[in-house]
């Protein structure tokens, strides 16, 4: 998932970086408001970490700005005096749950998953759809209850293609999902991608639930529950 | 004795003094109006009697030394029963020569004392007990020959004592009728005088509960000394308490966030087999800390106003804490009754009351089962808050442990701990009570007394 950090202490930032991107998140991490709405108009986010107390422009503000933007993605708050007052305020402009400083990751991670499964319809922590099941929290994916060995950026595009499942997702999309930033960006490496993991889905039983759209990206055509 | 005069109200009191003071001064008036009244009568009598005495001379004839009354006199009161009008002569030795006729089942024992001039006004006694006023004037009627006598007139004091009553019940009527009529106006007038204390009250109220944030100019010249004063006071008091949460949030901030990295730092850290131990030593004096930093924050930012007095209204503030905390737990879906009257007001500050229902309903939200139950009822002692879940409530050995400082039941989120223990803080300073119960739902029940002023 393309999760933006907002967090003006650099040291925090990295960690949140860092442990995210380990995580198999793609993390676009700024310092202030300013840089996150310039983000936000740029690339599509899943989610985003905002911390109350930002330079300048508030986090509260940003997350004002960003609702009225029209943005959906969870929002969750990082409080430093985590009194009610912040939580109430941050939770009526538009954000979805907070965490007090200082977390353990764990305890981020946690609230993080749930937010993202809660964003695409999904409560519980696996997605299935027909033979096909994904384990969210062990990022594995099972084909008739068989593992199925994906590289990390295969299932990367899976996860992303079954949470949009029914809805043309664009390769321009797909490569967010996959590098931070412009770099390397070519179409044709999602192409290579998709392509492996259809073959891989197909295996044996001929399971075919990626289509391609002309001219527009790719379709999961199966319903995921 | 002391209590109530304390309490009772300026108008009271004033009306009160100004009572007295009338009655007081209407009680010293009395003798002197009374006097003035007496005198007066008397000296009406007095003339009375003199005018009849003077009828008396001109119908009496001197003739060869001898006093002759006429047999009929000019005055027909001298004749008349029953005897309103005497009428006496004495010689110069004290011997009576003529009385008037009507006297004659009346005896007085009057002796005149002929000096020779003047006359006298006095009383004297009958001897059936009666009183008389009397006149009594010394006449030489031949200027120079012995014909020297004593005329003396009498009426009974009994006329004169009924008309005295009369009038002294006209009087205290219309005394009383004065008194009750300044009386009235004394507490209309005072009323009018401290409706401006009233108005200043009311803005006081409204002040205290939220609706206006200063006194108005609209006051007395007298008052306004004082209600400039109060707003001075007020406007440093919030900017004051505005500075200390600014400082505060900066303080937090400044802490907490390098406690945030040196938690992440300590994560890393116990991920690698030889620092493992190192790691837990961080990460737990990190959490110590941060607890620490958390409970004192909280608890400082939370200091109670000496200059207000605080009613908030429940229902509103219930509404944005439920809102939030239905967004943080959506999928448990909690259902939450409320039950109490919508104008409800609790005696304590926004803020705090926030932080209280918040640490609170937390606990109730992560813990039920699916339901909570917020209650409230005001007496006229106190308010009275009860939150009520379903989950497994707080076993009997830990409920006292749950309200100390810094105690925390589940380790499961680190810097929540001191949640109940803030709880407790804010309720000591409003001087309320905290119980921990069993509630009907099967879970726990926190019940809070906060005293009305």
């Amino acid at each position: 998932m393309k999760v933006l950090v907002v967090e003006d202490e650099a040291l925090l930032r990295h960690h949140l970086l860092t442990r995210l991107g380990e995580d198999g998140h793609v993390v676009d991490a700024v310092a202030d408001a300013e840089e996150a709405l310039y983000r936000v108009a740029e690339y599509n986010h899943d989610l985003a970490i905002v911390d109350l107390g930002l330079p300048g422009m508030s986090g509260l503000e940003l997350i004002r700005t960003l609702r009225e933007q029209g943005k959906h993605f969870p929002i969750l708050i990082l409080t430093a005096r985590g009194n009610w007052q912040d939580k109430v305020e941050g939770l009526a402009a538009g954000a979805d749950d907070y965490v007090v400083k200082p977390f353990q990751f764990e305890e981020l991670e946690a609230r993080l998953n749930a937010l993202l499964r809660r964003s695409s319809g999904f409560v519980q922590s696996t997605i299935e759809a027909g033979p096909l099941s994904l384990d969210l929290n062990r990022k594995q994916a099972f084909l008739n209850d068989v593992p199925l060995a994906l590289t990390a950026y295969e299932y990367r595009i899976l996860e992303y293609l079954m949470r949009h499942h029914q809805q043309v997702v664009s390769k321009d999309r797909l490569i967010e999902q996959l590098y931070p930033d412009d770099e390397e960006r070519d179409p044709n490496v999602i192409e290579v991608l998709v392509g492996r993991l259809r073959r891989k889905l197909e295996g044996d039983a001929g399971f075919k639930p990626i289509e391609t759209v002309r001219g527009q990206g790719y379709l999961f055509v199966e319903a995921c529950r | 004795m002391r209590k109530s005069n304390r309490s009772s109200s300026l108008r009271v009191r004033l009306m009160l003094g100004a009572a007295v003071t009338v009655l007081l001064f209407i009680l010293a008036l009395f003798p002197a109006l009374r006097q003035v009244f007496t005198t007066a009568l008397e000296e009406s009598i007095e003339q009375r009697l003199a005018a009849d005495a003077s009828a008396l001379i001109s119908a009496a004839q001197i003739i060869d030394g001898q006093l002759h009354m006429p047999a009929k006199l000019p005055d027909e009161e001298f004749d008349l029963l029953p005897a309103r009008q005497l009428g006496f002569i004495y010689n110069d030795q004290g011997v009576l020569l003529w009385r008037s006729r009507n006297l004659s089942n009346v005896v007085i024992n009057y002796k005149p004392k002929y000096d020779g001039y003047g006359h006298d006004f006095l009383r004297t006694k009958g001897v059936d007990g009666r009183e008389f006023f009397v006149y009594d004037v010394e006449v030489d009627l031949l200027r120079g020959q012995r014909a020297a006598f004593s005329i003396v007139t009498m009426q009974p004091v009994s006329d004169y004592k009924t008309m005295y009553d009369s009038l002294r019940r006209q009087l205290y009527i219309w005394l009383g009728f004065a008194l009750l009529l300044l009386l009235g106006f004394l507490w209309l007038g005072l009323g009018w005088g401290i409706r401006s204390l009233r108005s200043l009250s009311a803005e006081l109220d409204d002040v205290e509960e939220g609706r206006r944030d200063s006194l108005s100019d609209d006051h007395p010249r007298e008052l306004l000394r004082l209600t400039r004063s109060l707003n001075r006071l007020l406007e440093s008091e919030r900017q004051q308490s505005e500075r200390y949460r600014h400082s505060l949030d900066d303080l937090a901030h400044s802490l907490k966030t390098p406690l945030a990295v040196l938690q992440g730092v300590g994560e890393v850290l116990s991920t690698q087999a030889d620092n493992a131990e190192q790691a837990r030593t961080l990460q737990g004096q990190v959490n110590r800390m941060s607890q620490q930093i958390s409970y004192q924050l909280q608890r400082a930012s939370l200091r109670k106003s000496g200059l207000l007095r605080y009613q908030v209204k429940l229902k509103p503030l219930l509404g944005s804490l439920l809102e939030a905390l239905d967004k943080v737990y959506r999928d448990k879906q909690v259902k939450v009754t409320q039950a109490f009257a919508a104008e409800l007001r609790v005696p304590v500050e926004q803020g705090a009351l926030l932080e209280l229902m918040g640490n609170i309903l937390e606990n109730a939200y992560r813990l039920c089962l699916g339901k909570v139950r917020i209650s409230a009822r005001l007496s006229k002692t106190d308010c009275e808050l009860i939150i009520e879940d379903d989950g497994p409530g707080v076993p009997t050995h830990q409920r006292d442990r749950i309200l100390k400082r810094g105690e925390r039941l589940d380790t499961q989120y680190p810097g929540q701990g001191i949640g109940t223990a803030v709880v407790k803080d804010i309720i000591d300073s409003y001087n309320g009570q905290l119980f921990v119960e069993e509630s009907e739902l099967g879970g726990a029940q926190f019940r809070i007394l906060f005293p009305l002023n």
